[in-house]
């Protein structure tokens, strides 16, 4: 295999070391938890994940689009405070079904103002989704100042319990994201994706909307936070402002460990997902080694300053060896 | 396949600062037509609003006699002009045939790109230039692992993958190597015989003259002239691009150097520098001596001043008063008495929202102590503010409060406190004013009198001109030429400037 070749193949594959960590997150947890592999722990985990793994790919579009989205945790708390105090234990099916699309609705509402000041007032994005997170964070306290409300039984125990073939509901899910990703990778906003976060100015002026590329961006965020949220509060059964706060570190890193540069341009959804599940196994293993649940923080942060890091302290060899 | 485009009387300006006024194209099937100008004449200004990346400000764009207004890139495109960029356009991540066809991807129904096609026709694409590629170049590389040359090649290939009418060539032969561009003119005749119009923008004559049917001469923004290539040669050329009667920024010609410099001892040598950019740089330079160095924007100036300050890594030999070095860090430059005056003076020169004393102190902190001596610092402050003639309320007030000239005497005025011997100056004047620039001049020469060796990069030609005994014309990396005595006339340095291959005595 020629330079050239192995160069393209290391870069199409930025999921390797994602795959690696996985194996390897599986193989511990599995010593700590033997029963791992039953229907019924997979299942449960499976529940567990979801919201992360939603939030992931949202976050993953945004950072491959030359973005990024902290206020994710923030539309999380948002959906979980509409839905549960809008609903109660004893709302209709239709209301239900009512309640969970306005949620939706307001997620994408939400992303597309995040969209709007970064894409059309060009602002930068950390800041003007750190700020808009405090916005969001105080709507869903707003909405919902007390933990409380709840939705009905019937739904959350069909999220719960729902496994078709034997499989858990979430890995359906997670194949319909990957589905529709493999077909978006194929259309031209795919390609209008990478370009945008590879190089802005090349791609504009060849004549990619770069604007309107990076609006949808946030918009497509706003709407798997959304759904994130919906999962977050089917699984706990109830309502809780804050519920998001630690999934927005959560998603980031998740997108990070999936092989996705920071910088934007290279990575995946797959990859996300996988790190989704990987942050999940972490957990799950620190919670079974008894380890302090900070540490799951600890871990977090400690991925995400290393991403940053990385391409510094290969600037700087290369500097060296000069 | 017809086509023609005129642009008549555009003007565009930057701020304060006008790029473009009575600006003129006309480029018609079945021609090729130079856009010609030396520095800063507008050239790229003007290709950049035929292809909608630029708003035009004033004048008028007929597209097949018909006006026609771009609000972007996607409008020219739709209409049928392409652009080859002189700053690549390639988004580095993607892979060849992704760049190629960005935008023009073929589809297939319900939307989707048709690999199969996008695959079989960048082969086809890649063929135009089958045979000067260093190894097998494969439409999954990544941009990225290409080398220049090749970069420049599939920056081509995307111009011309959806066949349009009018296509722009901004200095697209810079990177390629003389196969290459034999390839390309071949190309550019067969797009000539399918009625293809297109506009040929490069500083190399000798490609000028190769292949252009036409040409058109900007100078500071206006067109100047225009017509047949075979009715003119070199030196009219030039000409033309060169003011008649020139409105002299630097007034009358103050050459510095009273005395003859090589009596002084020699403050630094320099043997086959080379770096990315810079294909193999010598030079001398001695104590009190203030060398120009010229040639048009882009060609390795900055490469070579930073290098010499410890900023960008190289290999070669440099010594500094006989002493061998090799900075890999603008501190231990500032340690031999090297100096850089950065050209753009916001950005890297000063720091705005900081008090006149600290900036003419940020170099010499280190000579003041802990806890900083602030009386001495002063002291010191005021004098060389004194020696600059600042023209200001007090050392505490904000840089941002001085006038540009003022400020612009602080950029330099910062390094006198550690009485640099060597001054590295990067375009220190561009976007000046004239009363500045003459305020500098004058500091200027005060510290060559003084016995300061000045390396003095300019992109002002009149400024070269006016200053210098010696000027090293740049080219591609490269010292093209070098002009001292009689030969230092304007027509020559941009007649090197352009790679020129003689150089004559008027």
């Amino acid at each position: 295999m020629n330079r050239q070749r192995w160069q393209s193949v290391s870069f199409r594959n930025p999921y390797l070391f994602a795959l690696l960590l996985f194996l390897l997150a599986l193989l511990v947890n599995f010593i700590f938890q033997p029963n791992l592999f039953q229907r019924s722990i997979l299942n449960s985990n499976m529940r567990v994940f979801l919201p992360l793994i939603l939030l992931a790919s949202g976050q993953a579009v945004v950072i491959l689009g030359g973005g990024i989205d902290i206020s994710v945790g923030a539309i999380v708390s948002i959906i979980n405070a509409i839905l549960a105090s809008q609903l109660g234990a004893g709302a209709s099916a239709e209301k239900t079904l009512l309640v969970v699309v306005i949620a939706l609705l307001v997620g994408m509402v939400a992303g597309s103002i995040n969209g709007f000041f970064i894409a059309f007032l060009r602002l930068q994005p950390i800041i003007t989704t750190y700020a808009t997170s405090f916005l969001f964070a105080g709507i869903a306290l707003y909405i919902l100042p007390e933990p409380g409300g709840g939705v009905p039984l019937v739904i959350s125990s069909f999220y719960r319990d729902t496994t078709p073939l034997g499989l858990p509901l979430g890995l359906y899910i997670i194949l319909l994201i990957l589905i529709a990703w493999y077909m978006t990778r194929q259309t031209r906003y795919g390609r209008y994706l990478y370009a945008v976060g590879g190089k802005p100015d090349a791609a504009y002026e060849t004549g990619v909307p770069v604007n309107t590329v990076q609006f949808s961006t946030y918009v497509i965020s706003g709407l798997m936070a959304a759904l994130g949220g919906v999962a977050i509060t089917l699984l706990t059964g109830s309502g809780n402002a804050q519920v998001g706060d630690a999934l927005t570190l959560a998603s980031i890193t998740a997108v990070v460990i999936g092989g996705t540069a920071l910088r934007g341009g290279v990575g995946g959804i797959a990859g996300a997902i996988l790190g989704a599940i990987i942050l999940g196994l972490f957990k799950n293993i620190i919670s079974f080694a008894n380890v302090d649940l900070w540490w799951q923080t600890f871990v977090n942060a400690a991925i995400i300053v290393l991403a940053l890091a990385a391409p510094g302290v290969i600037n700087l060899l290369r500097r060296k060896r000069i | 396949m017809t086509v023609s485009l005129s642009a008549r009387n555009i003007v565009k300006r930057y701020g304060g600062v006008v790029a473009l006024s009575g600006a003129n194209l006309d480029v018609h099937s079945g021609e090729v037509v130079a856009l010609i100008g030396a520095n800063g004449s507008g050239k790229s200004t003007l290709s950049k609003i035929i292809n909608g990346v630029v708003v035009l400000d004033g004048g008028q764009l007929l597209l097949d006699d018909k006006p026609i207004h771009f609000s972007s890139p996607q409008a020219a495109k739709k209409l049928g002009i392409s652009t080859v960029f002189q700053e690549l356009s390639l988004v580095p991540q993607m892979t060849v045939a992704e760049n190629i066809w960005l935008t023009r991807e073929p589809l297939r129904k319900a939307g989707f790109v048709d690999q199969k096609s996008v695959h079989a026709r960048t082969v086809e694409l890649l063929a135009l230039f089958e045979g000067t590629y260093k190894i097998e170049l494969h439409p999954d590389a990544t941009v990225d692992s290409l080398p220049p040359d090749e970069k420049q090649i599939i920056e081509v290939l995307k111009a011309i993958c959806f066949d349009p009418r009018l296509i722009i060539l901004d200095e697209a032969t810079a990177s390629l190597d003389s196969r290459q561009v034999q390839r390309l003119f071949e190309l550019v005749e067969q797009w000539k015989l399918q009625g293809k119009a297109i506009v040929f923008v490069s500083h190399r004559m000798e490609e000028i003259f190769r292949i252009a049917d036409r040409f058109s001469v900007l100078r500071n923004g206006k067109t100047v002239g225009a017509g047949m290539m075979k009715d003119i040669n070199e030196r009219e050329l030039v000409r033309l691009m060169v003011e008649t009667v020139t409105a002299t920024n630097v007034g009358q010609r103050h050459r510095l150097a009273t005395k003859r410099s090589d009596e002084f001892p020699l403050r630094l040598q320099v043997e086959e520098l080379k770096t990315e950019v810079l294909k193999g740089i010598s030079l001398q330079l001695h104590d009190g001596e203030l060398l120009g160095i010229g040639g048009l924007k882009g060609q390795g100036q900055r490469d070579l001043l930073l290098a010499l300050f410890g900023d960008l890594p190289y290999l070669g030999k440099v010594k500094v008063s006989d002493e061998l070095v090799h900075f890999k860090h603008p501190q231990q430059a500032i340690e031999k008495g090297i100096a850089l005056v950065p050209g753009e003076r916001s950005k890297e020169g000063l720091l705005f929202i900081r008090s006149i004393l600290e900036n003419l102190l940020i170099p010499s902190w280190k000579q003041y102590g802990f806890p900083l001596k602030m009386h001495k610092a002063h002291k010191d402050g005021s004098s060389i503010s004194s020696t600059l003639q600042l023209k200001m309320e007090s050392l505490d007030k904000e840089v941002s409060s001085l006038s540009g000239g003022n400020a612009q005497k602080i950029v330099i005025g910062k390094w006198l406190l550690r009485n640099p011997k060597l001054l590295l100056l990067d375009d220190p004047t561009k976007g000046v004013d004239v009363g500045t620039k003459a305020e500098f001049y004058k500091l200027l020469a005060e510290l060559v009198e003084a016995g300061t060796a000045v390396l003095f990069y300019s992109s002002d030609d009149e400024e070269l001109l006016g200053l210098c005994d010696r000027v090293l014309v740049m080219h591609d990396g490269k010292i093209h030429s070098e002009l001292a005595g009689e030969l230092l006339t304007k027509s020559n340095l941009v007649a090197a400037s352009l790679g020129a291959s003689n150089v004559s005595i008027e």
